[in-house]
């Protein structure tokens, strides 16, 4: 659009103005090279991702090079890069790099092992989490978006509400109760199968359990509505509160209760996607509807989810880390970053390096995950893509 | 109109019922009980987790128990576990406590975010424009309680004030000039925080919903006219940009409520943030679920608010 050279020119040099033929990925790889922002995003992220695992590597094992849990009571507080007293200390309790690089914390531990062992912690919070949010999301916004008209027939409830039974009675240590509604269930679900596939109608005293009663994706939306009325950090901490302390707890529940958002997204995707003229043709030449779903909607639909994922990693990072301050994350022998920091905090004026090592990395590392996020949002917009 | 309202007071209802009952379900369904929270306390003999549990109807079932706490929220007689104090009378005085933590800090959202907002779109790509959205993101990112920690050092050090709780321990007896100048320095620390990541969040929407106007044909229509710049941002793009915001009145009522957990934690604010926490790790089971419920209340009243609000300032939506 900038370069408004006359005409004559133009028909000169035909093919310097006609778009260039590169492919979508090199498209927007092109595009993330001019967004510096988004670049460095990437880069640091790349980095993060090789010292967590680097960190794993060297911090966990019976004999670690860098030992997170070595106490030495003698080497409290020592401020970022002091050296060891080495008369007081025995060999094996020695720095491994020679030198505290972050110091240490109130009971000498080496706080660089420290943060080396919580740089994992939190990027597996942020991708379980994470995964289990999208994969949810997706599930229930494919499921509202391609197969929300459809009616849910009271013979569906009454399915479900036997197998809910089931479990419960299973639960209760009534087994042959349990067992006989599991097998009436699963018969009763089979025999509609059958009777769906004949075409034949259903005698009159059975008509009910074909009686639609609310839509799939009434039900989802309605279900997304609910979630949406709690406040979600009060929620996941009195979960988090509740059930017994451990790093698994804390990522199913941050995944639980995050995805709504991507749940409406993938909907409104589909649902605009199954009205265009690709998924008709796809339908007219007889293909499966999970071919179509996974072959031609999601391609199109996943890029704007794997975005929205990747700040929705930054968050659950930030949530981590409040509740491990909060003194409700991952439990004691195991350093975070979050707990790096709650139990700095009561050292902020002698060792302020407690707080602002795990400080400035998680601010570092959100930043990073929000940069890039963010970045690729304006990428994947074509309604913001510049022209070039 | 009223159709639709009744229609959706309707649907609102459901929802909060069934948020009363999932609520409900995952408080009393998650292991330990209240009775459990002190096991190594010798007043707690098996007579007293007894006694117990009758006076707070644990040993009755489950629905028996949903019925009972909603009947005595609705008619106001629900207390508290830890002091049997009325649960509502002690939200209400929490409420006070928050309200002007949110009023402060709502005003500096919305008064700041607007000009930087339409300044970086007006100046897109320019260096304001991305120094301000690299702002947005370190705002965004930083760690509530890191950032509350650095303003602590900084303010102590450098301005000598004092920072934590609502006010200083005996500063009751001094005249009333100081103690309005000591409640307003306690207030500051807390307001920021509490206004820092709206700030950037809603800047950044400013700017994307002003950069969306701009590139319409009544903009360019009017830049052709001749308008001055002035005229063009403020009276034509403007205008129509506010838009979505007025819906946004609506979203601010659940934050009435919710207050900060973190910020009200670190600076001993005893305020509804606070209450839930204290709550929590008391398994205050009747706080907790009161709380809950009323914010998710706040939640629907705030979108049919915006709902309604919409309707009247956009002549084009009907419903």
């Amino acid at each position: 659009m900038a370069t408004t050279a006359n005409p004559v020119d133009r028909m000169g040099t035909d093919e310097t103005h006609m778009p260039p033929s590169r492919s979508p990925w090199a498209e927007t790889w092109h595009l993330l090279c001019k967004n510096r922002m988004a670049l460095t995003g990437l880069v640091i992220f790349l980095v993060f991702f090789g010292v967590a695992v680097a960190g794993l590597t060297v911090t966990s094992g019976k004999d670690p090079i860098l030992d997170p849990a070595r106490v030495r009571l003698q080497e409290k507080l020592r401020p970022p890069f002091s050296a060891p007293k080495t008369d007081s200390l025995r060999s094996e309790e020695l720095p491994a790099l020679g030198i505290y690089i972050l110091g240490t914390d109130d009971l000498g531990r080496d706080v660089f092992a420290r943060m080396l062992q919580g740089a994992w912690v939190s990027l597996t919070v942020g991708f379980v989490a994470v995964g289990i949010a999208v994969g949810i999301g997706i599930l229930l916004g494919g499921i509202s978006g391609y197969y929300g008209r459809q009616y849910i027939q009271s013979g569906h409830i009454l399915f479900w509400l036997l197998l809910v039974l089931a479990i419960v009675l299973a639960f209760q240590k009534i087994l042959s109760a349990a067992a006989v509604l599991l097998i009436v269930a699963i018969a009763g679900w089979l025999w509609k199968k059958r009777h769906d596939r004949r075409v034949s109608p259903l005698p009159v005293c059975l008509k009910w359990i074909a009686l639609p009663t609310m839509q799939v994706d009434t039900l989802i939306m309605r279900a997304v509505d609910i979630m949406l009325c709690f406040p979600s950090f009060f929620l996941i901490l009195t979960v988090v509160a509740l059930l017994p302390p451990s790093i698994y707890n804390i990522m199913v529940i941050i995944g639980l209760t995050s995805w709504m958002g991507t749940t409406r997204f993938v909907r409104a995707e589909f649902l605009s996607l199954r009205e265009q003229d690709f998924v008709a043709a796809a339908r007219a030449l007889g293909i499966s509807d999970t071919r179509i779903i996974f072959r031609h909607i999601m391609p199109n639909a996943v890029a704007p989810v794997l975005v929205s994922a990747t700040l929705g990693i930054a968050s659950a990072m930030l949530t981590e880390a409040g509740l491990s301050f909060l003194g409700f994350g991952v439990p004691p022998p195991h350093a975070t970053w979050g707990n790096i920091l709650s139990d700095g905090k009561a050292f902020i004026f002698d060792a302020p390096w407690l707080t602002f090592a795990p400080g400035v990395a998680i601010l570092i590392v959100v930043l990073a995950f929000n940069l890039f996020g963010e970045g690729m949002r304006d990428i994947l917009n074509p309604k913001l893509r510049e022209r070039n | 109109m009223l159709a639709f309202m009744g229609r959706s007071i309707i649907q609102k209802v459901v929802t909060l019922f069934f948020v009363s009952v999932i609520s409900f379900l995952i408080i009393h369904l998650a292991p330990g009980e209240p009775s459990q929270i002190d096991p190594l306390n010798p007043k707690f003999t098996p007579e007293m987790v007894e006694r117990m549990r009758t006076e707070f109807n644990l040993d009755k079932p489950l629905h028996v128990q949903y019925m009972l706490f909603y009947k005595n929220l609705f008619t106001g007689r629900i207390v508290s576990w830890r002091d049997n104090q009325p649960v509502l009378g002690k939200i209400w005085e929490r409420f006070l406590n928050s309200l002007p933590l949110f009023v402060v800090g709502t005003i500096l959202t919305w008064t700041f975010s607007f000009p930087v907002g339409i300044r970086s779109a007006i100046m897109r790509d320019g260096v304001y424009d991305k120094s301000a959205t690299f702002l947005a993101y370190l705002l965004i990112s930083i760690p509530g309680f890191f950032f509350a920690y650095i303003l602590i050092i900084l303010v102590v050090t450098e301005l000598h004030v004092p920072v934590i709780g609502m006010e200083t321990f005996g500063v009751t007896s001094a005249s009333p000039l100081v103690r309005i100048m000591d409640r307003t320095w306690h207030l500051v620390l807390p307001s920021i925080l509490g206004a820092t990541g709206g700030v950037a969040v809603l800047s950044r929407y400013v700017r994307s919903q002003m950069l969306e106007i701009i590139g319409q044909d009544y903009v360019r229509t009017a830049w052709a006219k001749g308008l001055s710049s002035e005229t063009v941002y403020y009276k034509h793009a403007l205008r129509n940009a506010l838009l979505p915001f007025v819906t946004m009145f609506g979203m601010i009522l659940p934050g009435l409520i919710g207050g900060s957990v973190i910020i009200e934690s670190i600076f001993s604010w005893p305020g509804m943030g606070r209450m839930a926490y204290e709550a929590i790790l008391g398994r205050d089971y009747p706080v907790i679920l009161t709380l809950n419920f009323i914010t998710a209340a706040l939640v629907l009243a705030g979108t049919l608010i915006s709902d309604l609000l919409y309707m009247v300032v956009d002549p084009r939506i009907k419903l």
